[in-house]
């Protein structure tokens, strides 16, 4: 009998024993990340029939269990991935954010102080001082597109670091995880209980692996996790791994991609695949934010500096020359993926129409096609080039393409790097307008003739007769004229019915007349030599600051920065308001989780009084049973 | 039933918590020391956005008031010059009244005539007048040329073209700031704007024509009119007294308009002169219809052959006018056909000053209305710019009474954060162990 007794008491004290060992390491492990409080499972011993009945034979230790719940394990590993993504995302782009509004950095002000230069050289065009300002103050407008250009090239340098960085850490997590796999096998093989402690360390690593990229677990039915990262690539099988690797992107080379490293060259992943995490948020930021910043920014660049020189073209300068370019302005640049031998060129030809988006020409044997990367518009086919596209002209221009061709073609992605100033002599700023209007005051009648303006439509390149004279002369009677071109003799026009406020164009200008002649006065329109104080063609570059040059005359230079700023700013603020969501989402479940699973230390310490009670209640039954044989001893 | 709280997820709670008021607070301590509600484009994306368009369109305001000083300073300069040029050309006007003295003499005309010489040269150096940056006013656009320069006495030639420079000074008006020499100082009709009324060079009578007159424009303008007479006379001595008659000839066409026929050198002539009274070219009794709406008033005997043309003003410019009146005033006068030809030039001399002091005087006022005009639109470009202030202002600047009571609210909730936080973390059952 009190065999049975002291059996039960040990099997007690054994289990207030294990409760208290769990409640010791509850207690030590209260703080450490990705633990799991554990519980011992106990259970009555089978009873044992003994004429009367059944005796129980005290308690068994059973289990030592964690208290972990997959679901709510996994739904913080989404919150987690989510909120990591919306975090980084926030840190990069608050980086721009803070940059282009910046009222000393921005380019509004640059922008703003080289038209008023322009301005000023239209209200003293004579003068060497004014004409200085504006070659210095655009220096300082290229060097702003640069400076701003330049801090998102940092960027870029940055994100091709962090990528690999990101992709180190994943390589590393997915290792250990494949490590722990193969350790919780073996253990759990010869052991019907669970190592909790390795369990949490693995549980603990998904998580981690989640903050950087989003990550699935598909558990087997021998506790091995398989992960998948993105939208279902393979990362740990078994206790392999998959490595990760970075790799050059094959149409843009100074890009980083995340790729696969099989045996020989690695494979890319489509950064759309590779959602969630901090990887996620870099990947998306780069072609979201980064790529469409930079080439609005560029695109601003290019129009201002195309729609200035083919204004400045118009021009004459004080030596009495044809206006020069007066930036030098980045034609598209053109990258064919690695194999491809045929050289494309891509132009320019219509600001107006110019995205910020890039654009990949490919060649299938047949036919070309244009997608327009941002929101992927595919153009064509085409039998053969040029082809013009949102205002880029591709053009052929060496080799024979062969089928899978294809070439990267940025137009507007260097446009704030290479943006220059070519003038450096004050004497060369086309300020004047280069043929002018003559009414001879021998004239009998009150005829006269608007300042001819050189048409844009149709020039730049100069109509070769344009600084031509030509001499209006009126017919008897006086409702008709002739027009000839006195300095290539020839007759440009006879009889034309006179209207006065009538339009005439010739040799690629146009002017207006009026008033009323008498017969054989004379208008010329002749070269402006000598013009130093003329102003018109600095008014009409003065003019390019207000007039709608971009998204098909919708957009001013200044409107087009102004809604990429926007467009910035809302995209910070979603990244910031979202993270905010994201972040309250993350904390419900990580509650959630650890109202489950979390250690709490009031309960662990009533926990201790209660085991160390038990403990204590076993040892006396113990001694009751030591004092009982001792009674029997006693009666021998 | 309550919720189970793990002791470490409690402590990240509290910190969370006092972390995010922190950051709260921080934001609007920002806002207030900055005096800014949005100071990154992601505090309101559109505002900023808007902020930007804003100070371009503040920046071109500000260079329109500047653009305005530019011009006023420009438009005050020529006003100045052809202020001066207007008082030297009623000075040349007085001294056609002070020539016209029947009383004076040869040498008292050449000395009329020198002091003319000097108002001329004034009035040349007026023309060639510089800005301060040593550009010629009235040049056009080559402001380097000199624009007028005498080759040789009474000669002058214009170098500047017909340019007239513009500022902008609003979004949709460009103002000219400048005016070309040539139409201020040549571009001039003679005589009294419509025609110029001239005595033939050889007449030997004392007939004095005046400056005449076009009463109806309408027949004046009208096609058709050659605007080139010759009034021929014909003294008769047949009778007693002698019969003075005239022609009227189309120079165009060499027909007499009073006969419709060839025009004749020897009268007598269809009308009958009376001194002082006009001649209309308009026909009248027997003869074939014309009517050209002029007339002009002849006094004194013009002698048998005497002519007198009325022909379409040409332009003249004041240059070339005061030197015909200086070389008239030299001439010497000594017979009364010689005086009836001095009489002709001062007044043929007094018309084409008085064109030329309404040309200027036309000019001084069209710069005056600009300088009107750049004066109330630069006023309008000011009021602008204060209504962008206030625009970009509300945009852009902190409501600060409810900023500082934001501030007030995120202190307290703070504070109660972190006294909530360490009050609670206080209780542990360990305590009581």
């Amino acid at each position: 009998m009190s065999g049975g007794v002291f059996r039960i008491g040990v099997t007690a004290l054994n289990a207030a024993q294990a409760g208290l060992i769990t409640t010791g390491h509850n207690i030590s492990n209260a703080g450490t990340t990705g633990y799991n409080r554990q519980r011992v499972d106990t259970s009555p011993q089978l009873p044992e029939l003994n004429g009367g009945g059944f005796f129980g034979r005290g308690v068994s230790v059973d289990n030592v269990r964690r208290i972990y719940s997959e679901v709510l394990d996994r739904q913080t590993q989404v919150a987690t991935s989510q909120a990591s993504f919306y975090g980084t995302y926030s840190a990069q782009i608050s980086q721009i954010n803070n940059l282009v509004a910046d009222p000393a950095s921005g380019l509004s002000p640059a922008l703003q102080d080289f038209f008023s230069a322009v301005q000023d050289v239209a209200a003293s065009p004579g003068t060497t001082t004014s004409r200085q300002a504006l070659i210095s103050q655009t220096g300082a407008l290229v060097s702003r597109f640069g400076a701003l250009d330049r801090r998102m090239q940092d960027l870029r340098s940055s994100l091709n670091r962090e990528i690999a960085g990101s992709v180190e850490g994943i390589n590393t997590i997915a290792t250990q995880i494949a490590q722990l796999n193969g350790r919780i096998a073996t253990l759990q093989g010869s052991s019907p209980n669970a190592p909790n402690d390795l369990l949490d360390q693995r549980d603990q690593l998904v998580m981690d692996l989640n903050r950087i990229v989003s990550a699935q677990v598909i558990r087997q039915a021998d506790g091995v996790y398989n992960v998948t990262i993105g939208s279902g690539q393979p990362l740990v099988v078994g206790e392999s791994t998959l490595r990760l690797t970075t790799v050059a992107n094959r149409d843009d080379p100074s890009r980083l991609d995340v790729g696969y490293q099989f045996t020989g060259t690695p494979t890319a992943i489509d950064d759309a695949l590779l959602n969630g995490g901090s990887l996620g948020a870099l990947l998306s930021f780069r072609t979201q934010s980064l790529d469409a910043t930079q080439n609005a920014l560029g695109r601003v660049a290019v129009a201002l500096g195309q729609n200035f020189n083919a204004q400045h073209r118009l021009g004459q300068d004080l030596n009495g020359a044809a206006g020069g370019d007066f930036f030098s302005v980045p034609v598209p640049a053109v990258t064919p993926r690695s194999g491809t031998t045929a050289g494309v060129t891509a132009v320019v030809s219509n600001v107006s129409a110019l995205t910020a988006s890039d654009y990949r020409l490919a060649f299938d044997g047949t036919s070309y096609s244009v997608s327009r990367l941002s929101d992927n518009t595919v153009s064509g086919p085409f039998g053969s080039l040029p082809q013009t596209i949102d205002g880029i002209s591709f053009t052929l221009a060496s080799g024979t393409p062969a089928a899978g061709d294809s070439w990267l073609v940025q137009p507007t992605r260097f446009g704030a790097r290479d943006l220059a100033l070519l003038v450096s002599d004050t004497a060369l700023v086309a300020a004047a307008a280069p043929v002018r209007s003559l009414a001879p005051t021998t004239n009998l009648g009150s005829a006269t003739i608007g300042s001819p303006v050189v048409d844009a439509s149709t020039q730049p390149p100069l109509n070769p007769a344009l600084r031509n004279t030509v001499t209006i002369t009126f017919n008897s009677p006086p409702s008709t004229f002739n027009v000839v071109d006195t300095t290539a003799a020839t007759t440009l026009a006879t009889n034309v019915a006179y209207a006065p406020g009538m339009t005439i164009s010739f040799n690629g200008w146009s002017t207006t007349l009026a008033g009323n002649p008498e017969a054989t006065d004379t208008l010329t329109v002749q070269s402006n030599t000598g013009g130093r104080t003329d102003n018109r063609n600095a008014l009409l570059l003065a003019g390019l600051q207000s007039s709608n040059r971009l998204d098909n005359g919708s957009s001013s230079y200044q409107s087009a920065y102004s809604a990429m700023v926007s467009d910035i700013g809302s995209k910070a603020r979603e990244a910031q308001v979202t993270g905010k969501a994201q972040t309250s989402i993350l904390r419900e479940t990580q509650a959630a989780q650890q109202s489950l699973s979390g250690v709490n230390l009031d309960e662990e310490a009533a926990n201790l009084i209660r085991f160390q009670q038990a403990y204590q209640a076993a040892s006396k039954m113990i001694s009751v049973a030591s004092r009982l044989f001792d009674s029997i001893l006693e009666l021998g | 039933m309550s919720i189970r709280v793990s002791t470490s997820n409690f402590f990240d709670r509290g910190v969370a918590s006092i972390t995010e008021r922190q950051s709260a607070l921080l934001d609007i301590q920002q806002q207030v020391a900055t005096g800014r509600r949005v100071s990154r484009p992601s505090d309101d994306p559109i505002a900023a956005g808007r902020i930007l368009d804003l100070s371009q369109a503040q920046s071109i305001n500000k260079q329109y008031v500047t653009n305005s000083d530019s011009a006023k300073s420009s438009l005050g300069l020529a006003e100045q010059s052809l202020q001066s040029v207007v008082a030297s050309l009623q000075n040349v006007r007085a001294t056609i009244v002070a020539a016209g003295n029947p009383t004076l003499g040869d040498s008292g005309r050449a000395t009329l005539s020198r002091e003319l010489a000097g108002m001329y040269q004034e009035i040349l150096g007026l023309a060639n007048a510089t800005d301060e940056q040593g550009n010629h006013l009235f040049s056009g656009f080559r402001g380097s040329a000199i624009p007028f320069s005498e080759s040789s006495p009474g000669n002058v030639q214009y170098a500047g073209d017909q340019g007239q420079r513009l500022l902008q000074i609003s979004a949709s008006r460009f103002i000219p700031v400048s005016d070309a020499g040539s139409e201020i100082f040549q571009r001039i009709r003679t005589g009294n704007g419509d025609f110029a009324a001239l005595a033939g060079a050889a007449n030997g009578g004392t007939g004095r024509i005046g400056i005449g007159a076009v009463i109806d424009p309408a027949a004046w303008n009208a096609t058709g009119n050659p605007s080139n007479f010759t009034l021929r006379f014909d003294v008769s001595s047949s009778t007693v007294p002698a019969t003075t008659t005239y022609d009227i000839v189309d120079n165009v066409s060499g027909n007499s308009l009073l006969t419709g026929a060839a025009a004749s050198l020897t009268g007598p002539y269809l009308r009958t002169f009376t001194p002082g009274s006009a001649l209309n070219l308009t026909s009248q009794g027997a003869e074939p219809p014309f009517n050209y709406g002029a007339n002009v008033v002849i006094e004194a005997s013009p002698a048998d052959g005497d002519t007198f043309t009325l022909a379409q003003s040409p332009n003249q410019s004041m240059f070339s006018t005061i030197n015909n009146l200086i070389n008239a005033l030299r001439t010497t006068t000594s017979t009364a056909a010689q005086s009836a030809r001095l009489s002709n030039d001062l007044t043929a001399a007094a018309a084409n000053i008085d064109q030329a002091i309404n040309r200027v005087l036309d000019v001084q006022t069209a710069v005056g209305a600009r300088q009107k005009e750049v004066e109330s639109t630069q006023n309008t470009s000011r009021d602008i710019a204060v209504q962008y202030e206030a625009t970009v202002s509300g945009l852009r600047d902190l409501d600060y009474a409810k900023a500082i009571s934001d501030l007030n609210l995120q202190n307290t909730l703070l504070e109660a954060a972190q006294k909530s936080f360490v009050r609670v973390q206080g209780l542990s059952l360990f305590d009581v162990l």
